[in-house]
Formats: structure tokens, sequence, C-alpha cells
């Protein structure tokens, strides 16, 4: 369901809501997959941003309108009012804030009350963090409701994609969806001249002193 | 990127778990072709990294994506592009070609690392990025330093690779090729002055290996890596 203000596309697109507690990591887990960053500042959403995010699949590309809300009741805004015509929606906590697993249900109701049977995954995030408050096995709640779980870190991508290639398997009914290489087009040929050369270059010898963000880990997927 | 939590293993196991919620679904999708974009070429090279693009109005540089960086040759025209796609999405998080005016360097903090400027094509359209690459050793920056310099110079780059790579030295040892005594000395003028020294080491065992040579050498076992 795209904004009024948004280009549709002529490929299968939903809307996916994500709720949740105030900083449990909503707006960072969708930025991370929009452009690769991952922002440690903490800045509360106000009301709802909306971000299209494309798959490919086996299937085709598939579209999902990501409506991150505001998890701060003081930025609630419209609230419920933007779950209207949910597709399909993520439900977030942080593993290491109790409180945000407690108020899971509330979420869960008020999301239900308007959206009846959509596909709903449980992500309890930053898994990556040493002293966790909610272990794997108190996660209960997704039995109950049928919901799907995964632990996910947006910080280590740990299952990051997971809960999108759950949704689409969900809504199109099809198991055997998954995710394949998106086409890398020919990059056409570009000429840059001796001016442009050197400000690049320039710009490069600014950058080779700045600190990677996250140097300290070594690991990679 | 270690995973701090002992019960991880546990539910990665059941991961899978599907609590078999009975929605029905609203969307028939049908399988179609995949196409890549990569099947007229053949990987030089292709490792796991961690890219990122530099925020020029922050000052700083930002994650970009971490997978699969390969070099692509096309079979026909020759190009050779960069092109790297994140795990598990596989989108892609960089697409350009090496052109010989690409300059390479190592990252000022970090030898793992190393950075230069591109125009992208990863969304579809051109971009002006400055791109860091960061691997998880290393010997794997050098090779990737290595190679993209060879592709981006095979003319004028007449001096032996120098660096104690052990592609490059394994590659050394497989040919057989005696060097003539006037390559030998053209070589040596052309050489950077930092790595006069690893060169003349090794020139009494490189043979006549031309710098085409080379490039076709590292080629064919990147064919038969890939195969």
């Amino acid at each position: 369901m795209a904004l009024p203000n948004q280009q549709t596309v002529d490929y299968p697109s939903f809307k996916l809501v994500i709720v949740g507690d105030g900083g449990t990591g909503k707006t960072t887990f969708v930025k991370r997959h929009l452009t690769g960053e991952f922002e440690k500042k903490y800045e509360p959403t106000i009301g709802v941003e909306v971000h299209p995010l494309d798959f490919f699949t086996n299937c085709g590309k598939i579209r999902f309108y990501c409506w991150d809300t505001a998890g701060q009741e003081k930025f609630g805004g419209l609230r419920d009012g933007y779950y209207i015509h949910g597709q399909c929606a993520i439900i977030m906590f942080d593993v290491t804030a109790r409180l945000t697993y407690k108020n899971v249900p509330t979420w869960h109701r008020d999301l239900c009350r308007v959206c009846e049977n959509i596909p709903i995954v449980l992500c309890g995030n930053k898994v990556d963090v040493k002293n966790r408050q909610v272990k794997a096995k108190q996660v209960t709640f997704h039995r109950k409701k049928n919901l799907q779980y995964y632990e996910i870190s947006a910080k280590s991508n740990y299952n990051f994609e997971k809960p999108f290639l759950y949704l689409a398997r969900k809504l199109a009914g099809d198991q055997t969806i998954h995710f394949v290489e998106s086409p890398a087009l020919a990059p056409p040929e570009v000429t840059i001249d001796m001016a442009a050369q050197q400000q690049h270059e320039q710009e490069l010898e600014q950058a080779i002193n700045q600190p990677l963000p996250d140097d300290d880990d070594d690991a990679f997927d | 990127m270690a995973l701090a939590d002992p019960e991880i293993p546990e539910i990665a196991a059941g991961e899978e778990e599907d609590t078999g919620a009975q929605i029905a679904p609203i969307i028939r999708l049908e399988a179609v072709a995949v196409t890549t974009g990569e099947e007229e070429e053949y990987a030089l090279l292709d490792l796991k990294a961690k890219l990122y693009r530099f925020d020029k109005e922050g000052n700083q540089w930002k994650e970009r994506g971490a997978g699969t960086v390969k070099l692509l040759k096309h079979k026909v025209s020759g190009k050779v592009r960069l092109v790297m796609r994140q795990s598990k999405t596989l989108k892609i998080c960089a697409n350009h070609l090496v052109l010989p005016s690409i300059s390479i360097q190592e990252h000022a903090g970090n030898e793992k690392s190393c950075v230069w400027h591109a125009t992208d094509f990863s969304d579809g359209e051109l971009k002006e990025e400055l791109f860091c690459i960061r691997f998880a050793s290393i010997e794997n920056c050098k090779k990737f330093k290595e190679m993209v310099e060879l592709v981006a110079k095979p003319q004028e780059n007449k001096a032996e690779k120098s660096n104690e790579d052990t592609t490059a030295a394994d590659l050394i040892e497989k040919l057989t090729v005696n060097e003539p005594e006037e390559d030998a000395a053209s070589k040596k003028e052309d050489v950077p002055a930092a790595s006069e020294e690893k060169v003349e080491e090794k020139e009494k065992a490189v043979p006549a290996a031309s710098e085409e040579k080379e490039v076709e050498k590292k080629e064919e076992e990147a064919k038969q890596e890939s195969k």
C-alpha cells in the first residue's frame, strides 16, 4: 500500500507494519536493509516513516512498503491509524530490555484489532549483546498466537533477512520462495576529466584517515 | 560479529520451526527465470568482505554491506568490473568498472582495508562514491588490491608484482620461461621505489613472464577456482 506521493511499481508490493516499544531497533533494522549502514544513535521516530524495500526472489521482484512506526507513546501520532490495510507485520522487542517483551501482547492486540489474520513475525533484536534480559527459552508468546519468532541482530545482521523471507512465503503461500541474485547491470562507460580526478584524489586523502565505524569486529558472514 | 549468547545455536537449530500460522495467501507468484547479470563474465577474484561508503557531509565512513566482492571479467569485451553483493539478500552494494584511472590505497588506520573512488552503478544510476573495503585478513586485502591494480594497468605496469602475495609467489614458481636480460633491466626502472627491494629479490626467480602473461595466469586460476 503506497502513500499517495509514492511511486507505484509494476511488481507485487505489500504494506508491512513494524511496531514495538521505542528503542527496540525498528528504524535501525529498516535502515540497515535500505542502505547497509548501522545507526548507533537513537533518534525516536515521530509518527511513522514509510520506506520501500525491494527484494529479488525466484518468483521475481517484490516490494515491502515498511511502515516504521513510533514506539514511544508521546510520538505515536495516528497510532493504529497506521495499521489500516496492513498486509503483514513485524513486532519488535529488545532482548536486553525485559519490559519491551512484556509489552509485546499489547502491540499484538492493537495490531490484530485492525489487521485480521495477517502474517506476523515477532523479532527479538540485539541478540549480539552479552547481557540479555530475555533468554530465548523465555520467549513463548509467539506459540500461543501462531506468530513466527526470530532472534535477530541489526548490528551483526544475524537472521536479518529471515523476517522478510518468512512474510514473502506466507503472503504467497509458497514455502519454496527464496532470495536470488539481483541482476548486476553492466555499468555504462564513464570518462573522468582531470579536474574531477584531482578532486576525487583529494577527497580520498581525507577519507583515508577517517576510522571505520566497526573496526573491532573481524568476522564476516 | 560473534554472537555472545550461548543459546543461539539452540535457537538456530529450531529456527525453521514454523508455528503453523494458518494464513490465507493474498497473492500467487510464479517462478521466473533468474538472471544474475554476470552470465557473460568470469571471476578473477571472489572474497568475503565488508564495504563502506564515505559520507562526505558527516565526514565519516558508513557501512554499505557485508558479503562477497568479485572482480568480473567479460568473456568478450575483456572489461573488468567490481561487483559486491550483500550476503543472504544477495542485493548489490557495489557495481562499477575497474578503470585505468582507479587509484586504490590502503586505509591509514586499518591494514586490512583499502580505499578508492568509483562511479558506482549499484542502483541503476551512476553515482560518485568513495568506497572502503575491509577483509578478514591482510593477505586477502593485498590480494584484492594487487588484482585491482593489475587489471587497471595491464599495459603500463611492466613491473612484476613485487609483494609477497602467495598467489603471485605461486605463479612465479609455475612459470618456467627464461627472462631476457633487457627485459629485466627495463623492469627495474619502472618499479616504484618502495617495492624495489622485493622486486630485486624476486627477479632471479621471476622468469620472462610479461605482465600480460601474469594476468592470464591469474585469470586461469580464477577460472579454475570458480569451477
